[in-house]
């Protein structure tokens, strides 16, 4: 127990009287992380362009690669050689990876899934490759991020039934295939991942037999593939009920500002996403208000910054208007726009943080739906989720008196036609 | 803006640039070459990137083609096109074209130049042109002109060519005495002639005579990464009958993909101002600066570890560099190579991820500028012939 203290330790630093939130310091190999955390996604050892300067400036702690796509290029034997990844990009802060399997399901077509593992054929040279739980573990050991995921059996979320059932099942059978190949639990923390599929039973039932394992985490994976979001939220929310308070949490592949909020309500720790790299690099910058396509004309003669209460190199140095003229003709837009969204969702989760350890949470969540919503046109699973942890988004009464906690970014441009919603 | 020669030794000018920019305060030592950039930025690298670079130059090169189209905005935004693009620090040149695109031949008008911006042919008359440089006052602006002409030029293209350019810079002239936002602009004027001593001469001294604040060589090529390996030895005598007609104490200037030893022999040529479209050309096709200009080292360190007989570049994306651990190149100060590997850029061109871009400029603009200083050096304590020879030196073979 005392050399798995090593590699990932929490310190809960607040809990929110109000919803099932936590303000927490994680403390990995490589960096104290304050949690709620959102974990930039750097698929193939890079960050869409920036330096890991870069993001140092922007006060990132953690962020993520992908074992798939690491595996393929440069190779774990490579890696190895290089020292890890931290030490092959130059990045020496914390890194988690994800174990594979999600990549195979989703972009190789011709994925077979047996008991062994993940049978798919090579992208490269069509061969017929094996992915084990071992194998996975072993790829992620030569990475040598500070949090490894379990190779878990993928379904889609709309899938039920036996072939639900199994997965969940055949999950945790890897989980412990993985536990027992994974070589470096000194300075590497594997975390299991709850499956279930959007089956309340299922759920509960693996969540319950994952922490039977001495484990540092835990993550919530199967969910944001598409699914209702009344479902969603119902998962996220009984799996963090059954999960210990003492290890934290990680829901998968999130990233919109809004289910950063609410699923942060839910008691979620960790979170990550491609879409504010991704959007960016289609000219959408990321407000308090939601998002502005920096493509329109509308801004072509804005001379404000993108966000004006935003700290970051690219709302100190430039405007919409110019923005406007190089967003997705040169690359640097794209690289101006990833400081800017990355900055934003850091922001967020650091005003989220902020707020639970002053116990203002609750009154955070008001603030930040009225910017994102300023007609009060609240989707219903969120309205519903913030209910199902005392927070009443409708409720009118509260609203006064309490709504003087004003969030750091003022909304500027809530009366912005172009802006569109994230939910 | 002022301009002064401090020495001149076979043909190779040191001087000096004062008095520059919208405060007059700005001075650059010659021959020097400028900022390259995109969209009014440098290429992949943003604000707080380039600052990582030491001696970047302090002007911008900036061109019509790729930022005409915003001149609505510009002018309503009134504080010119280096506040516009948060470039603010650098001085600005202003030219028509973007020396690392081809300009297409056979569309100029005797109304105006055809320029190629992102939506295609954009026609640009003396009107239309000095509305832009009100908009965008430049400190140096390249004046209009017709520069479509070749080695193959007919006589009738190159008069064309030359006279429409002499017209469009009386026009210019007249409308900025009038002009209260263009008075701290420097104009530029752009010599044609192509091939022709005759033509070439006549075009200078005409030129010259317009009280200009510069001198441009132009129509020798449509620029472009071809340029690259545009032989400057054609022309040699051709230049040095135009610098003839050139008053001393003006700054001349010609766009060209600059390779190092061409910076050589231009600078020969009585050349001050230069571009850097040279190392973002290599930066797109994946290679890197490795070519040595250090006079000083040691027989030893000129050796090297044998790269630099393979020419200016290294391709990043070669096999031999998979699992190569060392710096992009050995012994070099710029952030790509004291922080990045040649294996991880290599990994990056593989699975073509845009941090290759920024890691590539940041050592190739860095290579350049130390070039350019060692240059001016080398042009101070008279080591210039050696740099010289040992930048032909490692000329690639097939050139």
């Amino acid at each position: 127990m005392t050399s798995k203290a090593h590699a990932l330790s929490l310190k809960i630093l607040a809990e929110c009287s109000t919803t099932k939130a936590r303000a927490c310091h994680m403390t990995l190999p490589h960096s104290i992380v304050e949690t709620p955390v959102f974990m930039p996604v750097g698929t193939q050892g890079t960050l869409k362009g920036l330096l890991p300067e870069q993001l140092e400036e922007l006060d990132c702690k953690i962020m993520l690669g992908n074992t798939y796509h690491l595996g393929n290029r440069p190779g774990p034997e490579l890696l190895e050689k290089a020292g890890g990844l931290h030490k092959f990009m130059n990045w020496n802060r914390s890194l988690l990876t994800d174990s594979g399997g999600f990549q195979m399901v989703s972009l190789l077509k011709l994925a077979e899934i047996t008991e062994e593992g993940v049978k798919f054929q090579s992208p490269h040279d069509g061969s017929e490759m094996m992915l084990t739980p071992e194998k996975s573990i072993e790829i992620q050991n030569s990475i040598g991020a500070d949090i490894i995921m379990q190779l878990d059996d993928v379904v889609h979320s709309s899938t039920t039934g036996e072939r639900l059932e199994e997965a969940m099942w055949r999950t945790i059978r890897w989980l412990d295939r993985c536990i027992k190949a994974h070589k470096r639990p000194h300075d590497q923390s594997i975390f299991p991942i709850v499956q279930g599929g959007l089956d309340p039973e299922l759920r509960k039932k693996c969540a319950y037999e994952l922490i039977k394992r001495d484990v540092n985490g835990y993550a919530i994976g199967g969910l944001s593939g598409g699914e209702e979001k009344q479902d969603f939220w119902r998962m996220v929310s009984l799996s963090t009920d059954i999960l210990p308070d003492d290890k934290p949490r990680y829901l998968m592949g999130v990233g919109f500002a809004v289910d950063l909020v609410v699923c942060a309500a839910l008691g979620c720790d960790m979170f990550d996403c491609v879409f504010p790299t991704r959007t960016a690099r289609f000219g959408s910058a990321l407000v308090p208000s939601g998002q502005l396509n920096l493509k329109s004309k509308i801004f072509s003669s804005d001379f404000r910054p993108i966000d004006d209460q935003c700290k970051c190199s690219t709302c100190k140095n430039y405007t919409r208007a110019y923005l406007h003229t190089i967003v997705t003709n040169e690359t640097v837009a794209c690289h101006l726009l990833s400081v800017h969204n990355v900055a934003y969702q850091l922001n967020l989760m650091k005003s989220v943080h902020d707020s639970i350890k002053e116990d203002k949470f609750p009154q955070f969540i008001k603030a930040f739906f009225i910017q994102q919503f300023p007609n009060k046109d609240f989707p219903q699973w969120a309205i519903d989720a913030l209910d199902s942890v005392n927070v009443k988004l409708n409720d009118n009464k509260s609203d006064n008196g309490k709504s003087s906690v004003v969030l750091k970014n003022k909304d500027t441009d809530s009366s912005n036609i172009e802006n569109s919603k994230i939910s | 803006m002022k301009f002064s020669v401090q020495n001149v030794k076979n043909g190779c000018r040191l001087g000096l640039i004062t008095d520059l920019g919208k405060n007059g305060n700005k001075s650059i030592e010659t021959p020097m070459c400028m900022l390259y950039t995109r969209g009014g930025n440098a290429p992949h690298l943003t604000l707080d990137v380039l600052k990582k670079i030491q001696r970047v130059p302090p002007m911008a090169h900036m061109y019509l083609s790729s930022l005409a189209e915003h001149s609505e905005a510009v002018t309503q935004f009134k504080e010119g096109i280096a506040n516009f693009c948060g470039m603010q620090d650098f001085a600005v040149y202003c030219s028509l074209h973007d020396p690392a695109t081809e300009v297409p031949s056979g569309y100029n008008e005797k109304s105006g130049t055809a320029i190629w911006t992102k939506g295609g042919k954009y026609k640009l008359d003396v009107n239309h042109f000095m509305q832009i440089q009100e908009a965008f006052q430049p400190d140096i602006c390249e004046a209009l002109y017709d520069g479509d002409t070749n080695k193959d030029s007919t006589r009738k293209r190159l008069l064309k060519a030359m006279d429409r350019t002499l017209n469009y810079l009386d026009e210019i002239q007249n409308k900025r005495k009038s002009s209260q936002k263009l008075q701290k602009t420097a104009l530029f004027g752009v010599i044609e002639g192509g091939f022709s001593v005759q033509e070439r001469q006549k075009s200078a001294h005409e030129t010259v005579t317009r009280n200009v604040d510069g001198f441009v060589l132009a129509g020798f090529h449509n620029n472009g990464p071809k340029t690259e390996m545009f032989d400057l030895s054609q022309v040699t005598e051709i230049c040095q009958k135009t610098m003839e007609c050139l008053p001393e104490n003006k700054p001349r200037l010609m766009q060209n993909a600059w390779r190092p030893d061409k910076v050589m022999e231009g600078i020969a040529l009585g050349i001050d101002m230069f571009d850097s479209s040279y190392p973002y050309i290599v930066t797109e096709r994946g290679c890197g600066l490795v070519f040595k200009f250090n006079v000083c080292a040691s027989p030893e360190e000129q050796k090297g570890n044998g790269d630099h007989l393979l020419g200016f570049q290294i391709n990043l994306a070669d096999k031999k560099y998979v699992d190569d651990f060392g710096p992009l190149l050995e012994g070099c100060t710029c952030y790509a190579c004291q922080n990045f590997t040649r294996s991880y850029i290599n990994h990056l061109l593989n699975t073509s991820e845009l941090l290759s871009s920024v890691l590539l400029m940041i050592h190739n603009f860095h290579h350049y500028f130390e070039f350019f200083h060692q240059i001016r050096q080398s042009l101070q304590d008279g080591s210039f012939d050696e740099l010289n020879s040992l930048i032909q030196k490692q000329k690639p073979v097939d050139s």
